[in-house]
């Protein structure tokens, strides 16, 4: 066996682990709460669910039905409209944070760089922000977040096409400044907030949480996420090229401009999206591209479909801890800071080791 | 292979290349030589399709550079920079497979073909041993080889190297250049840079002079690479002398 078989197995063998993981990070999130719930009990609503959702059919096409369990009523509640709207917007969320920052650590040749590098979250923070002001619910905040976080990057791409200098260099600068200009709305918003009710509120926003998902605000996410993700995958191979000089991928045939800014576009595309939903959740996308890359190397080819998974995963766990540790949930975006906070100070101490 | 007429090209109002005309075959190596600024990357920059704004034509296997899309350019045409450090450990074997780009389409990854090529080219170059190493943990020739070998990957008949030697050591620098002559002996044409006029007596088939962004000598090494040229170009008097059949610059300072 030569080297490249050895390193195609030891990325199927990660893809596998990762993806059991995953399996088993959904029962154990499923399973753990205030109320408990077996992985068989589980097995058992799912199957009801499904019989439920088939049977009609079956009785009309073929005169069958499958026999489901009866299943418990607040069971089923608590499986289907609290625990399954979160565990899976937890899956979804991890994976957009981290294939961004995968995504965004190619674009801007940058290791260093996050999802929110461009303010995509500074911008949803605004939006968020202004709607808990004028008490829209939380459906409208949702919209808010996502419209202005895509509305803060349209500036940002703009502002950068006008400006002279490196073209990485100025989008990240743009991206500061945009960012900074959202934080001062925020902070106005802030100021003038009611403080015994609202200010709570846009504060919690701030600090990320996965509580509040319903199974209504799935839909509502997945789209966006599906229409950024796809393409990410697909041009995967690409982004490796835009690591090196704009050059060097030139003249290996790739059209530079129109490919990153797809990369750009795909990328903001999927923060806007869980960030709108979950609030800023920090770190995520800093931190699993970075560990996934010790596992399977630099190459998007690989890295890429790793790191959603790895997301997923991340997110989920991290989930689980933000609802179980104490009696009262802790923000999600608190436990990822405490978690890559560290995480970051190891890894600039220990750079010549990233591979 | 390629054919240079009357290029001219300027940054403003100062011309940085005047009236430049030459020719590159398959299976020769030309040297271009010139003091630093002279213009000879902004000339690789023109055959290379990244500048676009000049005057005068430059004819790759019939065609005019200018009209051809990146993805085809890039399967005539490859490019060698220096060596470099990227933000990202790549192993050396994708640092090579990525050279097939331009052969895959645009939503693919290079398949089983091109992981032939890429393992093809990392032979050739004798940097097989090191095709699962970081490209960021090897040493300069051993960059510089691997991006020659990307070169060979990308399949292109035409190869421009910038200064391939320039970070090396002396070592490193003569092994880099002689695979680059053993590829051009293999039919390709290689277009490339130095500051050392002895690389030109060593390596090359013919050289290309230039000062002030003209052409101030072109033709074979030995002729060419003379006393008075490499005053002019560089401003140094020297000694062009044969020894055991081998021309070289003796400095004299």
């Amino acid at each position: 066996m030569n080297e490249r078989q050895i390193s195609a197995k030891r990325y199927a063998l990660v893809v596998i682990l990762l993806t059991l993981l995953l399996v088993a990070a959904v029962f154990v999130s499923f399973g753990i709460g205030r109320y408990k719930i077996t992985p068989a009990t589980l097995l058992e609503a799912v199957w009801a669910k499904f019989a439920e959702k088939v049977n009609p059919l079956l009785t009309k096409l073929f005169h069958l039905r499958i026999v489901a369990p009866e299943v418990n009523v607040s069971v089923n509640a608590i499986v289907w409209n609290s625990r399954f709207p979160r565990v899976i917007m937890a899956c979804l969320v991890g994976c957009c944070l981290s294939g961004a920052g995968a995504s965004y650590q190619g674009v801007f040749q940058n290791p260093m760089a996050s999802p929110d590098i461009l303010g995509a979250s500074s911008g949803a923070g605004m939006g968020a922000s202004l709607a808990i002001l004028l008490q829209l619910g939380a459906k409208m905040t949702m919209v808010f977040a996502f419209v202005a976080s895509i509305g803060a990057i349209a500036l940002v791409m703009l502002v950068s096409r006008a400006a002279r200098g490196s073209r990485v260099l100025r989008i990240i600068l743009a991206g500061i400044m945009v960012s900074s200009l959202c934080n001062a709305v925020t902070s106005f918003i802030k100021l003038i907030a009611d403080p015994n009710n609202i200010l709570p509120a846009i504060t919690f926003w701030m600090m990320g949480s996965l509580a509040k998902t319903r199974a209504s605000s799935l839909g509502f996410t997945m789209l966006p996420m599906a229409a950024g993700i796809i393409p990410l995958i697909l041009i995967r191979w690409r982004i490796n090229l835009l690591t090196l000089s704009d050059d060097e991928a030139k003249t290996m045939g790739v059209n530079v401009p129109r490919v990153r800014l797809t990369v750009i576009v795909c990328a903001t595309l999927v923060t806007a999206a869980a960030v709108s939903v979950s609030g800023l959740i920090g770190w995520v996308g800093l931190v699993v591209p970075h560990l996934c890359r010790k596992l399977v190397g630099s190459n998007y080819k690989r890295l890429l479909p790793v790191s959603l998974i790895g997301g997923a995963v991340f997110m989920l766990l991290v989930d689980d801890v933000s609802r179980n540790l104490l009696r009262t949930e802790i923000p999600i975006g608190i436990l990822t800071a405490v978690i890559g906070a560290p995480f970051f100070l190891w890894l600039i101490t220990r750079k010549s080791e990233v591979v | 292979m390629i054919t240079v007429s009357n290029l001219t090209f300027s940054y403003g109002e100062q011309n940085v290349l005047e009236d430049v005309s030459f020719r590159a075959d398959a299976g020769e190596l030309l040297c271009v030589l010139g003091p630093n600024g002279v213009g000879k990357s902004t000339l690789f920059r023109c055959i290379l399709g990244l500048e676009s704004k000049y005057r005068g034509t430059i004819v790759c296997a019939g065609e005019d550079t200018r009209k051809i899309p990146a993805d085809k350019l890039a399967r005539m045409i490859a490019y060698v920079p220096q060596s470099h450090s990227p933000s990202f450990n790549y192993s050396v074997f994708d640092m090579v497979l990525m050279g097939t780009t331009a052969h895959v389409g645009g939503f693919a990854s290079p398949g089983k073909a091109q992981t032939e090529l890429a393992e093809k080219a990392l032979e050739t170059v004798g940097i097989a041993h090191l095709a699962y190493r970081g490209y960021q943990r090897i040493s300069g020739g051993e960059r510089q080889l691997t991006l020659v070998a990307r070169s060979l990957a990308q399949q292109a008949r035409l190869i421009i190297m910038d200064e391939p030697t320039a970070n090396l050591d002396y070592g490193n620098g003569l092994r880099v250049l002689k695979q680059v002559k053993d590829l051009a002996a293999s039919g390709l044409a290689v277009i490339q840079s130095t500051h050392n006029p002895d690389h030109a007596f060593l390596f090359a088939d013919r050289v290309l002079a230039l000062k002030d962004g003209a052409v101030a000598a072109e033709g074979k090494p030995v002729g060419t690479v003379t006393e008075e040229l490499i005053e002019s170009l560089y401003g140094i008097k020297s000694r062009v002398r044969e020894f055991d059949g081998q021309h070289r610059v003796y400095p004299l300072l």
